[in-house]
């Protein structure tokens, strides 16, 4: 018998708020949960975003959790929970922080909403992709990192500014680590199906490329306190509505790798076809010398940052 | 900009279909529909105005009950002419619509005569090329929708064959609206992912030959041509105008040097806004792509000298 869909949004600062917002404006799900450390917080927004819905006529009713079993029956699972990145504070300094945090809701989930598909966007994310994974014990498929959807939004976006047209129809597609590490493919890259080499010069792409790699924290110092959320937010719904909706389409998520481009056990950013029960598929490209030069960097600092948890003998806790 | 309102030229199917499509969207203020039939564009008219109680903006349809109701649009649609019927030449077709783009045209030009004109009648391009010749306004106003259409079929051929990606696949149609068509899966993606990635070469020249008999097939089994995907491409590139969001899409538009050629319609991606076509982008061939083409211009070329031999444009 079909039910509405309900969707666990777990941190209740700016980026999950987002999150809920958009899904409420959307009326993309029945329920939203907004579950974090607050309660009073996600009560205060939880109230405010019902009330929108019913200002933009969607059916959408956002609730609070009181207690982790409120998230129980929820579809999706969006964790945003975790520190943010401070103006020079690298990724690494947060592993530890996020590391513990992610792992008492992926407790959570593991015990009330079995079943669900989690979309994990907590930083450094490959690695809380991988956290989440190990401690869920989840099947692969239903464990996903938002990040490549966010860089390939920032590069579509750079581009733009470059050409000033085509706003929207830009597809960019990244691979990789989030951030530093990730793998742009501009060869790949095109404006409604015009590839970028066609009406960009090479500088102007690599400029393009070094202006999205520091996009986040471009953000960042701009805002003083605090990371980007609104692209991030809109995003990881994108993720969101694909599963909801068994959409079947392409986007680049954080998966864990069983074996496809040679890579084993390791979260990375990778063409992924997203439907109603998650990583439904991974495409593999053929990547140039080039590329698979610079995936296997992304993947070796992951693999590094995991190393730097099991030392502290963080996944036998 | 008052109104933002459009005028379409043509009750048929597309015409309305179109006419629909902006409506449910709410992308202007005012929907125009004009007819030589004008109990057909009445009767649409007021169907479409009363499903408007429940779209995004109240758009207010109306039928023309004469060409001086045109008057004002920001565009204006022509979906007008006839289909090829059993005993008709291809010359004899050629000859009647573009006496229709004729009087289309006159009327427009006087009612309207700052309007972005949006051509979808048959033979596309041929026709395209009359208007301009027939107002000899500035190129840039003056639009052929084909490639809009082409590449919307192209991309659910792909999604008939990956079986996934459904919304996300960028394909591109360039070249003429007919037999020569050059459907370009080497530079087409699914999600970003390229086409050349997913399937074979084999599976490719599957969907090029399926694009290219896109229309026929539908005229197969209803007997009579597409409307829904046309009309939704109508209203995407007046979205496009009227939004002024200066998108990318293969339009059919008279080159001035691009691609080597000048004086001659054909379908070739351009950046369209508010003033019509913003830029031609000029792909970069191999030679393969280069003489395909080539063989696409010459059939157009070869339609407008039917004309210019019956004497159309020196009358």
């Amino acid at each position: 018998m079909p039910k509405g869909k309900k969707v666990t949004v777990i941190g209740t600062g700016n980026f999950g708020s987002t999150v809920a917002f958009i899904l409420a404006m959307n009326g993309t799900c029945h329920n939203v949960i907004l579950r974090g450390r607050n309660i009073d917080m996600a009560r205060g927004k939880a109230l405010d975003m019902s009330q929108a819905a019913n200002a933009a006529r969607q059916h959408t009713v956002v609730r609070a959790a009181t207690e982790a079993k409120d998230i129980a029956g929820s579809d999706v699972v969006v964790i945003t929970a975790g520190a943010a990145r401070s103006p020079g504070m690298s990724r690494d300094d947060l592993l530890i922080k996020n590391a513990n945090i992610v792992r008492d809701y992926a407790k959570e989930i593991k015990e009330f909403a079995p079943e669900a598909v989690v979309v994990v966007v907590s930083n450094p994310l490959d690695v809380m992709t991988h956290v989440v994974l190990q401690e869920t014990g989840f099947p692969r498929e239903r464990v996903l990192g938002m990040a490549g959807i966010l860089d390939s939004a920032r590069m579509a976006h750079f581009i733009f500014e470059k050409l000033n047209y085509g706003a929207g129809q830009i597809r960019a597609t990244v691979m990789g680590g989030h951030g530093d590490t990730m793998v742009p493919l501009p060869k790949f890259t095109t404006v409604a199906g015009v590839p970028i080499q066609d009406v960009l010069s090479q500088d102007e792409i690599d400029e393009i490329i070094e202006k999205t790699k520091n996009g986040g924290a471009q953000i960042v110092n701009l805002l003083g306190d605090g990371s980007a959320y609104y692209a991030p937010a809109k995003s990881t719904v994108v993720m969101v509505d694909a599963i909801l909706k068994d959409m079947n389409q392409i986007h680049s998520c954080a998966v864990s790798l069983d074996g496809e481009y040679g890579y084993s056990n390791v979260v990375s950013g990778v063409p992924t076809m997203i439907g109603a029960n998650g990583a439904e598929k991974i495409i593999e490209m053929t990547l140039s010398e080039s590329q698979a030069k610079r995936f296997s960097k992304s993947v070796a600092s992951v693999k590094d940052m995991v190393t730097t948890l099991e030392d502290l003998n963080f996944f036998d806790k | 900009m008052v109104g933002r309102k459009v005028g379409i030229v043509g009750a048929g199917f597309v015409g309305a279909t179109a006419a629909y499509s902006l409506t449910m969207h709410g992308t202007c203020h005012e929907v125009v529909l004009y007819d030589i039939a004008s109990d057909l564009a009445m009767g649409k008219a007021i169907d479409i105005g009363q499903s408007t109680s429940y779209s995004p903006q109240g758009t207010i349809v109306t039928a023309a009950t004469d060409a001086s109701d045109l008057k004002d649009c920001d565009v204006v649609v022509i979906t007008a002419g006839v289909p090829r019927k059993g005993d008709m030449t291809r010359e004899d077709l050629l000859m009647i619509n573009a006496k229709i783009m004729k009087d289309v045209v006159t009327n427009v030009m006087k009612y309207s005569p700052n309007a972005i004109i949006l051509c979808v009648s048959n033979p596309l391009d041929v026709m395209t090329y009359v208007i301009h010749k027939m107002t000899g306004w500035d190129r840039r106003r003056i639009i052929g929708m084909a490639g809009a259409l082409d590449s919307a079929r192209m991309a659910y051929q792909i999604h008939k064959k990956v079986g996934y990606g459904s919304g996300q696949i960028k394909a591109i149609v360039i070249g003429d609206h007919g037999q020569n068509m050059i459907p370009l899966p080497e530079i087409s993606t699914v999600g970003g992912v390229p086409l050349t990635q997913i399937i074979s070469k084999d599976e490719m020249q599957e969907i090029i030959a399926k694009t290219k008999e896109g229309g026929a097939e539908i005229v197969k089994h209803l007997g009579t041509s597409a409307y829904y995907a046309p009309g939704r491409s109508v209203a995407v590139m007046v979205e496009a105008i009227l939004d002024d969001s200066r998108i990318v899409i293969a339009s059919s538009v008279l080159l001035d040097g691009e691609y080597g050629y000048k004086d001659v319609t054909v379908g070739v991606p351009i950046v369209l806004g508010a003033k019509g076509i913003e830029k031609i982008i000029e792909l970069e061939f191999d030679d393969e792509t280069q003489k395909k083409f080539d063989t696409s211009v010459a059939s157009i070329t070869e339609g407008i000298d039917v004309l210019k031999e019956n004497n159309f444009f020196s009358e």
